[in-house]
């Protein structure tokens, strides 16, 4: 077997990545170790609006289950603040508070579909074992198909596969993750809690959500999506979420997501010869919020254009599919850098820390926000004080 | 380090952080190869604790 470009993994990096190398004319097969694209869901299904820009896409009922105008964010001692009061932009990125409640498992197949309908081939149930390397390049794979093995080759492979990743490794470009670095997350979309159907709530707190935090989305009228990451903890984070949601009576749940989530920012190089890493796999989760679509969906497009671009030049080096890596970093590289940064400092802070910025923010809303009254609060504050130094 | 097949999510977080890289996430398990440091980074990050010490072990 032969194509011009394998994809590996058929989310939503995987998908976009097949559908743009299909949509400039590039022979495409995708692979999916999984019986069905978009399950299990392992993501809190929040998106902002410029996912549907980048794709050129209308958002449509049939995957959207909520349309999002705010939010609000619970400190450690309950205090709740609305984030449309104290900050003027969108905290994932920057296009304002509008954003959406995907149903996923119907998202990641509607785009899996239109690959398909672009020409992409798609192979379930099929796991990918090994890169297949010729004079140090990467030339294809070799997959697994109900216990029949198969060499799969290819002028470009795109590793869309997860935090799992086992490709970018085997082509030397990352390292295993140290656990710190992962969110270890539990959800669950849980039945008969009654919260505003178009805020998003966020809890922080050591006692909720260690080295995280909670979420709560809501999928419409009947269900909210509850989860939340932790990192570095003796307990789980499926025990974190139980002990939360003990609090809400006659709740039940109908479905259980788990998963990781790399925090670590982008790994240093998202390109060798012959391959380009995409989404989970490469580290295109925003540190902070744990947060990724837009990211995987715009370095989804970008590799798939790169990739068919490569093909019809007849260079598939690193010379040229580097282009992919410059492009992705001029969007999104200096913000990742960012966050790290805010969240290797927010990682430092206290229960009382974080409950003294919330009282500040709560008493100085952000029309009468004075530099005065933000000297005098870090007077008080000197451990805010320095991890704000180390941030500028 | 002991895997409870029935606490896997198959969610792939443990083979994120084995350092001897012998964790494979196949469709509806995490297959683990020889060569285990019993570095305990999986007991970290499973979120359904699906990886524990053995008995025995002193944390």
């Amino acid at each position: 077997m032969k194509y011009d470009v394998v994809v590996v993994g058929g989310r939503i990096g995987g998908s976009i990545a097949s559908l743009y190398a299909s949509k400039d004319d590039a022979d495409v097969l995708m692979i999916e170790k999984r019986q069905e694209i978009g399950t299990p869901v392992q993501c809190a299904e929040g998106t902002t609006q410029s996912i549907f820009k980048i794709l050129d896409m209308k958002p449509d009922k049939r995957y959207i289950n909520a349309e999002i105008d705010g939010a609000t964010i619970h400190a450690p001692d309950g205090r709740a603040i609305d984030l449309a009061e104290v900050s003027c932009e969108n905290f994932l990125d920057g296009t304002g508070y509008k954003g959406y409640i995907l149903d996923r498992k119907v998202f990641d197949k509607h785009l899996a579909i239109q690959a398909a309908k672009a020409g992409a081939e798609i192979m379930m149930k099929t796991t990918v074992k090994d890169l297949i390397r010729k004079d140090g390049r990467v030339c294809g794979v070799v997959a697994e198909h109900l216990g029949e093995t198969m060499e799969i080759k290819a002028d470009v492979v795109i590793a869309a596969d997860g935090v799992e990743s086992n490709m970018a490794r085997q082509a030397g470009l990352t390292n295993p993750n140290k656990p710190g670095n992962i969110g270890s997350c539990a959800q669950y979309e849980l039945f008969g809690l009654d919260i505003d159907p178009h805020q998003l709530n966020f809890y922080f707190g050591r006692e909720i959500a260690p080295g995280g935090y909670l979420w709560m989305f809501p999928k419409g009228e009947d269900t909210v999506n509850v989860g939340l990451g932790v990192r570095s903890t003796k307990k789980t984070a499926y025990q974190y979420l139980n002990q939360f949601i003990s609090r809400f009576k006659g709740t039940t749940p109908v479905e259980l997501n788990i998963g990781g989530v790399p925090l670590s920012g982008p790994i240093d190089k998202t390109y060798t010869d012959g391959l380009l890493v995409v989404g989970d796999a490469a580290g295109h989760v925003d540190p902070v919020t744990g947060g990724g679509i837009h990211i995987a969906a715009f370095c989804g497009k970008t590799a798939g254009q790169v990739a068919a671009e490569a093909v019809k030049k007849e260079n598939t080096s690193e010379s040229v599919l580097k282009r992919y890596d410059e492009i992705w970093r001029e969007k999104f590289g200096k913000n990742l850098e960012i966050s790290l940064k805010y969240r290797n400092a927010a990682d430092k802070l206290t229960d009382k820390d974080m409950n003294a910025l919330a009282e500040f923010l709560e008493k100085n809303k952000i029309e009468n926000l004075s530099k005065i009254s933000a000297i005098k609060f870090l007077g008080k504050h000197p451990h805010l004080l320095m991890l704000i130094r180390d941030l500028l | 380090m002991e895997y409870q097949r029935d606490n896997c999510g198959n969610c792939g977080a443990c083979v994120a952080v084995c350092p001897q890289q012998i964790l494979k996430l196949n469709e509806n398990q995490v297959t683990k190869d020889p060569g285990c440091d019993e570095c305990g980074n999986c007991t970290i990050v499973c979120p359904l604790g699906a990886f524990t010490w053995k008995v025995g072990h002193e944390v």
